[in-house]
């Protein structure tokens, strides 16, 4: 045996016990087919690599914060301002979060329309699975972790959410919040799950789908009419692999590598630009003046929920999620064999671009929340001046009593207001007097009655107000019987050509 | 076949170095200006309650009726020197905090159900003061003082009203300040405030310039302003029309709290 140096005695020294070397080789030099090495397989690994800077991004934030329902809100405070560099810490774990679900699901998408579920692959798709569901775990116990107003309501809408279920909904809860409410032991149990539990399940399940991607090999191209089958799949992929085939390091390696490169240094530019989030203002449900919203990837079940007639709330939020879930996990069971390229798969590329278009729009309209009422509308936003230039003063009233009684909260005036009710601004073109009266007065169509609310004058007052509201080359709505009928009462509606002001 | 990438594979190692590049210039960047950079987080906003700074507390609360700048809202110009001139703290703090019973002025007092603290009014009226009073707003001249007399003669008052403000104010019924369901909307001292201070915003006169086109007249006396507005007050329909407004004065300045609440659970409860 020739002299070694000591460093390789060293390493002679531990190879001969671990015995690492042969399988490392293995795995890193094994053949792939010459087509796997394309820029569209670098997802799975960039959500590995993510998942690694969450790792590192997480110990280190561990470090300040405390998972006290007292301590935590102030502490994200600590190392926002107090500690240098803490707020980018922050940021870095938090658009690592944003980028790992969306790098997760662009892996999922990529995989599914490639086929790459397909037999002998099914249970990576499975495990694949199970990490998604665990990476949005991460991303609902991290927000609830935040601890401000959005953590706190959005527990509070999850919480609702697992309470319908049937017979065992409240016991659930209780598990869940360590208790009947949101308090310190909840903070404590979403602590574990985010930084013991899940990390850990995460890992595993990381860890063999890895093992199974190097076993079985990574997916060939798929070519259109080269069909799946269980008797010669495995042998057609080998000679594929061994006769037009390079190793895997570094032959499909290095684009792993320079991608996920890239994608770290996107966290990192937006972590620079666009900050940590929040937290947001202290969790006390006392205070009313909120707007919570979810994190961005729980942004569409929001809207779900806001436009879901609540007949149907309990049956959808219980059977949807099992049913999606289902669909997911019976994807390569159902088609284990046959074509994979999505150029001969029109079903499979339907359903992703339906996926994403609804998506994509549901997560725009939480955005804008065009449901729920601007609950500062009525004393914050102001009329546009030229609407009130030629008012009268019951006119000006008129609006005082429409700020008043919150009708801004709902329906927008001048671009500003709340939008669950249409915005009023030519409300005078499209109804006369008397149906603006009714409609105030009895409501209907998700529009409260204002009946009992409101006295004569303010009526008549908010009517005046209603009726000027119209372009100024567009003459108001009315009944031609209507000022032949109603000339002696003082608050007579006026022949249009003479009424109110021009905004 | 191989998917056509080769001549990519340029630019994407090109765009890749840039990408290093500009990683190992970031932590540069931040070591530089930490607290510079575009991402650095403002400091964390407390509960609501904990705000004093005027110019958000007004244009949360108060904008949409008063206006944007504290004029050419609905409700009277609380930017307007002389009015500021005339009112004194006590009473600026009390329709603040209370609201005017029987009109569209709500209460903003946590104690009268409203939502702000005691220490945000302070911090309005203060505010107004600060950034809308002027020193010597009325050039010298006593305006007749700011509250209301109860004993004004409303057959003298509509002397005083021929004389002083028809003038200006005889359009047709609907439009005129003695329409019945606009004075069973206003309070006597909402009245009486604009009749002295005016309302420059929608060229109102003060007392001293009650001619037509606003031109500088005798001006009227306490007396006259008492029985204008009792006047004014006597025109309004005690029956048909103030019902309503009677009813508020009963419980005064229903809670805004309560309504706001009400208004968001009528939403439904998933928002
Ligand atoms: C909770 C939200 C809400 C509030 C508060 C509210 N509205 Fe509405 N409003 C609506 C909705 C929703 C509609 C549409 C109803 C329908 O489908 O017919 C509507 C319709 C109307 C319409 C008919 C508009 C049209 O073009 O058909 C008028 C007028 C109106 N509201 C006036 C008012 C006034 C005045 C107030 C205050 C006294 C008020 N609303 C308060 C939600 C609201
Ligand atoms: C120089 C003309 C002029 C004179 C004189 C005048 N006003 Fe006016 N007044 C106006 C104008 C202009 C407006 C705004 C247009 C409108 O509301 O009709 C107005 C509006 C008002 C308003 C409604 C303010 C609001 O907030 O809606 C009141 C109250 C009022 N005047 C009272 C009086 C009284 C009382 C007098 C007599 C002491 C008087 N005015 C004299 C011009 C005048
Ligand atoms: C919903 C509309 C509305 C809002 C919001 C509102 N006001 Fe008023 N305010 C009025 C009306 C209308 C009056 C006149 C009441 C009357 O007739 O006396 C008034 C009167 C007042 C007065 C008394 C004027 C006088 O006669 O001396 C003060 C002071 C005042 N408001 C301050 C405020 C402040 C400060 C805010 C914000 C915290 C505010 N208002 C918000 C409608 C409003």
């Amino acid at each position: 045996m020739p002299r070694m140096k000591p460093s390789q005695r060293i390493y002679a020294w531990f190879e001969q016990r671990l015995q690492l070397e042969g399988p490392i080789a293995d795995a890193a030099f094994h053949p792939v087919p010459r087509t796997t090495a394309s820029w569209f397989y670098v997802f799975g690994s960039a959500a590995f690599t993510l998942f690694l800077l969450q790792v590192v991004t997480g110990i280190l934030l561990a470090l300040v914060y405390v998972p006290s329902a007292g301590e935590a809100w102030n502490s994200l405070n600590v190392l926002n301002h107090q500690i240098p560099l803490g707020w980018y810490l922050r940021a870095l774990h938090g658009w690592g979060s944003n980028f790992m679900v969306a790098i997760v699901f662009i892996h999922m998408t990529q995989v599914f329309l490639f086929g790459a579920y397909k037999y002998p692959r099914e249970l990576t798709w499975t495990f694949g699975v199970f990490l998604l569901i665990l990476t949005l775990g991460m991303a609902f116990t991290g927000q609830v972790l935040r601890f401000d107003q959005d953590a706190y309501w959005g527990l509070g809408i999850g919480v609702s959410m697992v309470s319908r279920v049937p017979l065992i909904g409240g016991g659930l809860v209780h598990i869940l919040l360590g208790g009947p409410i949101i308090a310190g032991a909840t903070l404590a149990r979403f602590f574990d799950l985010h930084v013991f539990v899940i990390p850990g399940l995460l890992l595993g399940f990381a860890l063999l789908h890895i093992w199974m991607v190097l076993k079985l090999g990574v997916n060939e191209w798929p070519m259109p009419g080269r069909l799946v089958r269980r008797s010669t799949y495995v042998a057609e992929y080998n000679r594929l692999a061994h006769e037009d085939g390079i190793p895997f390091l570094p032959g499909a390696f290095w684009k792993d590598l320079a991608f996920s490169a890239a994608i770290v240094a996107a966290v990192a530019v937006c972590a620079y630009f666009f900050g940590p989030s929040g937290p947001g203002g202290p969790p006390d449900p006392a205070i009313i003046q909120t707007n919570p919203k979810p994190d961005f990837p729980f942004l569409w079940i929001f809207s779900i929920l806001a436009y879901l007639p609540p007949a149907l709330e309990t049956p959808v939020i219980l059977i949807a999620p099992i049913l999606a879930l289902l669909a997911l996990f019976a994807v390569p069971f159902v088609a284990g064999e046959g074509e994979k390229s999505w150029t001969r798969r029109p079903v499979a590329v339907l359903a992703v671009a339906l996926i994403a278009v609804a998506w994509g729009e549901f997560t725009q309209l939480a955005g804008t929340t065009p449901w729920s009422p601007h609950m500062e509308a009525w004393s914050s936003d102001p009329i546009p001046v030229h609407y009130l230039r030629n008012a009268t003063p019951l006119v000006r009233q008129g609006a005082n009593v429409f700020q008043e009684k919150q009708c801004r909260n709902c329906h927008s005036i001048g671009g500003l207001g709340g939008q669950r009710g249409p915005a009023l601004d030519d409300v005078a073109t499209r109804m006369t007097r008397d149906q603006m009266r009714f409609k105030v007065v009895t409501g209907g169509g998700n529009m409260p009655a204002f009946g009992k609310d409101l006295s004569p004058a303010e009526i008549e007052a908010l009517v005046a107000y209603l009726s000027t509201l119209h372009p100024a080359n567009e003459r108001p709505a009315y009944t031609p019987s209507r000022p032949y009928t109603d000339t002696g009462s003082p608050a007579a509606t006026p022949p249009p050509a003479a009424s109110g002001s021009t905004p | 076949m191989r998917p056509a990438m080769r001549p990519g594979t340029r630019l994407w190692t090109h765009f890749a170095m840039r990408l290093v590049a500009l990683l190992a210039a970031a932590p540069l960047a931040l070591l530089g200006g930490c607290h510079s950079a575009p991402g650095y987080p403002p400091q964390s906003e407390g509960p609501p309650s904990s705000i004093t700074d005027f110019a958000t507390l007004y244009s949360q609360n108060c904008a949409a009726c008063h206006g944007r700048n504290g004029q050419d809202g609905p409700a009277l110009d609380l930017n307007n020197p002389e009015y500021l001139a005339l009112v004194d703290d006590a009473s600026l703090r009390k329709w603040t905090a209370e609201g005017v019973a029987g009109t569209e002025m709500p209460a903003f007092a946590e104690s009268s159900g409203g939502m702000l603290t005691s220490a945000q009014i302070d911090a309005l009226v203060a505010g107004m003061r600060k950034a809308w009073a002027k020193p010597n707003a009325f050039a010298g001249a006593a305006p007749p003082p700011y509250a209301q007399a109860k004993s004004g003669d409303p057959h003298r008052g509509e002397q005083a009203y021929k004389a002083s403000c028809a003038g200006c104010h005889q359009n047709s019924p609907d439009e005129q300040i003695t329409n019945s369901a606009y004075l069973a909307l206003v309070s006597d001292q909402g009245l009486r405030t604009i009749t002295i201070a005016g309302r420059p915003d929608i060229a109102q006169p003060d007392w001293r310039h009650d001619a037509p086109g606003g031109k500088l007249t005798t001006p009227l006396t306490a007396a006259d302003v008492n029985d204008i507005v009792a006047y004014l007050g006597s025109l309004r329909n005690p029956v048909a029309l103030t019902q309503a407004p009677a009813q508020a004065v009963d419980q005064p300045a229903v809670s805004k709290k309560r309504q706001t609440l009400s208004a968001s659970r009528a939403v439904g409860g998933s928002n």
